[in-house]
């Protein structure tokens, strides 16, 4: 018998042992091992993707930053290069206005003293020109002259407008009588006799009681001067000169207006000795 | 000499008997499962891949790419059934290179037994996938006149299984037996060379006929919704 009923049911029994055992001990875990190795590789490559994409952020993160950086750099530099330029120009300004206030100091310094030594030049001019004319009025004065001289003194001094003659007593009074003649001449007694008669007929109350001193003065050319205490009653040619003096520095000095005002000042006291 | 291993008796105890047919299948049953418990013990999901391990994942995505190509569907269910018919067929007719060794394979009942298993199985997997009333009617297509036809022809594809791999395997055996009488040493190398061949191709052959029988019993009901569809 080639088919054994037998051998065919143990066989298919031992059959489905086999499946039951190949399926317990061989698929079940070759398949298990395969679809977790899947799921690893999906799951690694997945992570590879995120971490890519995480990584590609973060590098155009930096390449952002970097460029950012750069910028900032820049504009640093040109920051710089802009401050150097205005302090290189600022710099030069101010050694261009330096120099420059430098050259108008030296040029007024320069200036000034030129001026002084010109305002000295005609000061020594003016004083030069009136000691030439009072040396040569000094040379022409004589008898006759001192004569004229004492005549117009008389004159002048008899003709005292009244509000110099209260003055003049004033003086007097506070001098205790005392009077000082000066001179360039010698005085005769003959002429104090004549100034004391016109004094009191100027001053009544003086009761003839002057004290009359006699001074002798080269100075003063070819006149007079009558000093009672601080008042003063004089003619003379030196005080003409000073006169002159005065008006012809003033005249000489008058381009520099700096100096017109002491000139002016000078001229005022002037007028008022004469 | 004999031609049936069923009637090599190793050990019998009253009406229990072991002939070769079982123990040899009880040795390739215990080869294949101690082997594969040696290597699936030790499965490692990433890194290095051990050899033995690497060796069961290409034969068992084979023989799903196998399955998938034959039936368009997913071989996750039929892997158990139709991937044991192949390796213990296979490998049943592969141990046939080691002298003394006589396959089960090569014995009409073992041959007949998984036979009746596919024949068994169809039904099974066709009734699990489509509900029994949509399988059966198949039976009563494209006409209820056809009944009779499809019944032998579902009678008559299982014998044709169990004595198609039956007769390869047993004239493999024969034949070198056969050819060890007249030319001795060389020429009987190379015929058993060609039964490894054969062996392999017949368990090929085997488990790929079961799953286009089994496919055809569970896409029916596919196809009818497709019609539907139309």
């Amino acid at each position: 018998m080639i088919i054994d009923w037998y051998t065919i049911i143990f066989q298919i029994i031992n059959f489905m042992i086999l499946v039951f055992l190949l399926r317990r001990f061989l698929y079940g875990p070759v398949i298990r091992a395969m679809d977790e190795r899947e799921q690893k590789i999906v799951q690694r490559e997945e992570d590879a993707e995120v971490k890519k994409k995480e990584a590609e952020q973060e590098s155009q993160a930096y390449r952002r930053k970097k460029e950012e950086l750069e910028e900032q750099e820049e504009e640093i530099l040109e920051q710089a290069q802009t401050a150097a330029e205005k302090e290189k120009r600022e710099l030069l300004d101010q050694a261009r206005q330096e120099v420059d206030e430098t050259r108008l100091r030296w040029h007024e310094a320069f200036e000034r003293e030129k001026e002084t030594f010109v305002s000295e030049l005609r000061r020594r001019i003016g004083h030069q020109a009136c000691a030439v004319a009072r040396r040569c009025l000094q040379d022409l004065a004589d008898a006759r002259l001192e004569e004229m001289t004492w005549e117009l003194f008389l004159k002048k001094l008899s003709h005292l407008p009244d509000r110099d003659r209260s003055e003049l007593e004033k003086a007097l009074e506070k001098s205790g009588n005392k009077l000082t003649l000066r001179t360039a001449f010698e005085t005769t007694s003959a002429r104090g006799e004549e100034l004391k008669e016109i004094l009191e007929q100027l001053v009544p109350e003086l009761d003839g009681e002057i004290n009359l001193a006699t001074v002798a003065d080269e100075n003063l050319i070819c006149g007079l001067e009558l000093d009672a205490g601080g008042y003063r009653v004089a003619w003379n040619m030196d005080s003409y000169l000073e006169g002159v003096e005065e008006q012809v520095l003033k005249e000489l000095e008058q381009k520099n207006p700096l100096e017109d005002k002491d000139s002016g000042e000078e001229g005022v006291s002037g007028d008022e000795q004469a | 000499m004999t031609i049936n291993p069923d009637e090599i008796v190793l050990f019998q105890w009253d009406w229990f008997k072991i002939n070769s047919t079982i123990a040899y299948t009880w040795l390739v049953i215990f080869l294949l499962t101690f082997g594969s418990w040696l290597v699936t013990r030790r499965l490692s999901s990433e890194g290095k891949l051990s050899r033995w391990q690497n060796l069961l994942e290409v034969l068992i995505t084979g023989i799903k790419s196998q399955i998938r190509e034959v039936s368009r569907q997913d071989p996750g269910p039929y892997l158990p059934f139709v991937g044991t018919l192949f390796i213990f067929i296979a490998v049943s007719n592969v141990l046939a290179i080691v002298p003394g060794y006589v396959p089960p394979t090569s014995s009409l009942s073992t041959t007949a037994a998984l036979a009746i298993c596919v024949f068994i199985a169809v039904p099974v997997f066709g009734i699990a996938s489509q509900g029994v009333l949509n399988y059966l009617r198949q039976y009563i297509q494209p006409t209820f006149f056809m009944l009779p036809f499809n019944l032998i022809g579902e009678l008559s594809r299982t014998l044709a299984l169990a004595v198609r791999l039956y007769g390869n395997m047993m004239s493999g055996t024969i034949i070198v037996a056969i050819l060890l009488t007249i030319t001795p040493l060389i020429f009987p190398v190379i015929m058993q060379a060609l039964g490894l061949l054969t062996g392999l191709i017949q368990a090929y052959i085997f488990a790929i006929l079961a799953m286009v029988y089994i496919a055809s019993a569970s896409r029916a009901r596919e196809e009818i919704e497709k019609k539907g569809e139309k």
